[in-house]
């Protein structure tokens, strides 16, 4: 059916790939999924290595491109990255921040034929977004940015991270999307992966604001049919079933770093033990098919029970390994995102202790910390 | 409320009563343990539920009314005296109706599907909490194993329900849009069965509770009774909304309902499309090959729509010149088929895309 699989039939096509640019960004965000170790400037791929990754990953099938970082916009050659992908007919999309040099390079964008923007807000309230994303004025010239793509006749979709911190402004983002004149809207609870995972006590909300949060989502949906998509990501904590993350491991994603490491899903760092394979030593072709990392829980030889014997296994492939690690201290057990999982229990208690204590600090994300995770056994031990 | 019927204390328990001695402290018990006073209710009856936390309500209610006839069977079966039994057999009469569509039972799964249920679903039972079950066939195992006393005395939760009923029948019409009157029928009756049942239970209980042990066991019933429904909500509040812990089987959101119930109406701002819109894919969707997969995809923000030959064939057409009735005429003439009946077709489908905004004209 493709070039992959005269072989290898197990092996699915991608569909997607997210490009992390760069790590570099003007906000520091204290949900950011990138990893706490942030790649430097210096180590960064080069133009000509993005653009033989792109034109590799349209020959294995790969329709989305997502320009992300980091701030994508911070690298000298995004427009000619984002050209790229235009003539190898890949969708483009831009993953933004807004601010720094994003508006300035908007046009050119444009101009190269950039497919959708997604814009990140992080608050309603001036203040309250600033505070969070740990920028002064960035909310000023995210209105600006997001009222240029709109003239430009670009898709604009508004992504908001939700969390404590914003979570009784869900109405306000429905609303801030409308006047905007944003297509779709993404109300995205937090997922607690990378920064998100340091700073879970001071962003997890408690079952009934969330409840909350989804019924004002439902309610908008109806009003604005037609008019506003707005997706919903449910957090994981409270959920009955996981998430397929990434669609199922090396099933439908990858996700290339600024170094060039090509991860099955931008956590996948976080387990110990993987083998990652480079874009400058590999090609894509072959880092999909055959490195240890996509092949460690490609498919479902992998699982432990209770997801090996589950008539759900292929369809949320035993939830995220990242999560699974974190929180059971076993990269293959079952995600406890899920009721199955006999850990389900522990992780619930823990979120509703959480999301009622008092939040502490954010810890911001920044390259060069030396942040650790706090919650390396906290359900196990 | 509490200070209106002081609880009978320890010294009193081998105290006789007078019969409105009893009648107070078994008020007392209502005061104090019916399940008005629990957070679920609070919630329930202030708006402060989802649609989806008062869906599960109304599913698990459903499972005691359901089994109230048999309860009411297994006490009928106890009483030896025609003319008791003539007055207990109007319960049953009451919830399941004299024919089909009619009665108690019917009214709470009009009321279930009014809040988005299939009906079948709800008869299956399949998504009911098991502590709703484990609850409500303990009450059918108290009547039929407890004195016939007990058994009546238990039924007494029904001198408390007229106020429950009015507030609820008030704060939900008040809290919820999707609440109507005619949704909540079933109450308009229990407002005057239940008063009517319960001075009947109450006179059988004050006339034949004629020993301090015996009006113990009738307060013990009653407050079995109280525990009954209380743990009901226990378990809607656990499970529906903190911790949030809804166990393997139970009834999730967005599983048991009709599709209308899942999918709202178009909302009233959009207007559908027409035969002479000149519908066009917006900047950012596009029609795509894929050369891997051997087949036309639409790509699209966030998302790759995966088209049939059908769709193929109108989205190559859509051009933002073409109206709906010209693809429509053209599409006719390549299959040699009705061009209206292809326009029917694919109206809807161009609207469906025009929802996700993925479409334009």
């Amino acid at each position: 059916m493709n070039a992959l699989t005269p072989n290898r039939p197990d092996v699915p096509a991608p569909v997607g790939l997210l490009a992390e640019l760069t790590h570099r960004c003007p906000l520091r965000c204290p949900y950011c999924s990138n990893p706490l170790e942030l790649d430097r400037r210096s180590g960064e791929l080069d133009t000509a290595t993005w653009q033989r990754v792109l034109t590799e990953a349209s020959g294995l099938g790969v329709l989305h491109v997502h320009l992300s970082g980091g701030e994508p916009t911070a690298r000298n050659d995004i427009v000619e990255i984002t050209k790229t992908c235009a003539d190898l007919g890949l969708y483009s999309n831009l993953i933004t921040s807004g601010v720094g040099g994003a508006l300035s390079k908007l046009q050119a964008l444009y101009d190269v034929g950039l497919d959708h923007v997604q814009l990140s807000v992080q608050g309603v309230d001036a203040q309250n977004a600033e505070r969070i994303g740990g920028l002064k004025n960035a909310q000023p010239q995210k209105f600006e940015f997001a009222a240029k793509v709109v003239e430009l006749g670009l898709p604009l979709t508004l992504n908001s991270v939700i969390h404590r911190g914003n979570i009784h402004e869900v109405e306000g983002f429905i609303d801030l999307a409308v006047k905007m004149g944003a297509k779709r809207l993404e109300v995205a609870h937090t997922q607690y992966y990378g920064w998100a995972y340091v700073n879970r006590a001071a962003l997890m909300p408690d079952k009934t604001q969330v409840d909350a949060s989804i019924r004002i989502v439902e309610a908008a949906r109806e009003r604005l049919k037609g008019q506003l998509v707005i997706d919903l990501v449910v957090p994981d904590y409270y959920a009955k079933y996981p998430k397929a993350c990434a669609g199922g491991w090396g099933r439908k994603l990858m996700n290339v770093t600024p170094q060039g490491k090509v991860l099955p899903c931008h956590a996948a760092e976080t387990i110990p033990g993987l083998e990652f394979w480079h874009v400058t030593e590999h090609s894509l072709g072959e880092i999909w098919r055959d490195s240890p990392a996509f092949t460690a829980y490609r498919g479902t030889d992998w699982m432990q029970e209770p997801c090996r014997s589950c008539d759900r296994r292929e369809k949320d492939w035993g939830g995220c390994r990242c999560q699974a690690l974190a929180l059971a201290g076993d990269a293959a057990a079952t995600d406890p995102a899920c009721s199955l999982s006999p850990l389900h229990a522990k992780v619930r208690a823990l979120a509703v202790e959480e999301a009622a204590e008092t939040p502490p600090d954010y810890i911001y994300r920044t390259i060069g910390s030396n942040v650790r995770s706090p919650f390396k056994e906290d359900v196990n031990s | 409320m509490n200070a209106v019927f002081p609880p009978p204390d320890a010294a009193d328990s081998q105290r006789l009563l007078s019969p409105d001695e009893l009648e107070a402290a078994l008020r007392d018990i209502g005061a104090r343990r019916y399940h008005i006073l629990h957070p679920f209710h609070r919630l329930l009856h202030d708006g402060k539920l989802s649609k989806d936390q008062v869906r599960a309500w109304a599913l698990n209610r459903y499972y005691y009314q359901a089994m109230i006839p048999v309860k009411d069977s297994a006490v009928l079966a106890r009483m030896t005296d025609a003319s008791l039994r003539r007055i207990w057999r109007q319960r049953i009469v009451d919830h399941d109706g004299d024919h089909p569509g009619d009665g108690g039972i019917e009214r709470w799964l009009k009321l279930a599907e009014g809040v988005g249920f299939e009906r079948d679903y709800v008869l299956s039972t399949r998504g009911i909490l098991s502590a709703t079950k484990f609850s409500v066939e303990a009450y059918v195992h108290f009547v039929a194993e407890k004195s016939l006393l007990e058994a009546i005395a238990s039924s007494l939760t029904e001198m408390f329900s007229p106020t429950i009923i009015s507030e609820r029948v008030a704060g939900m019409l008040k809290n919820y849009d999707f609440i109507t009157k005619d949704t909540l029928a079933y109450f308009d009756k229990r407002l005057t069965q239940a008063p009517r049942d319960a001075d009947f239970a109450l006179d059988y209980v004050k006339t034949h509770a004629t020993t301090p042990e015996l009006q113990r066991q009738a307060m013990d019933a009653l407050t079995f009774k109280c525990n009954v429904l209380w743990t009901q909500l226990d378990a809607l509040y656990f499970a529906y909304v903190a911790p949030g812990m809804i166990p393997p089987d139970a009834w999730t959101p967005g599983t048991g309902l009709v599709a209308e119930a899942l999918a709202p109406q178009a909302g009233a701002g959009v207007r559908k499309m027409v035969a002479d819109d000149r519908p066009r894919l917006p900047r950012g969707v596009r029609l795509r090959h894929d050369e891997t997969r051997g087949k036309y995809v639409l790509l699209a923000p966030e998302r790759t729509f995966d088209l049939d030959d059908n769709a193929v064939a109108v989205l190559k057409l859509v051009d933002g010149d073409r109206s709906v009735a010209a693809i429509a005429d053209e599409l006719g003439r390549t299959y040699a088929a009705d061009p209206r009946a292809i326009e029917a077709d694919i109206l809807v489908m161009l609207d469906g895309l025009a929802e996700k905004r993925v479409l334009e004209r």
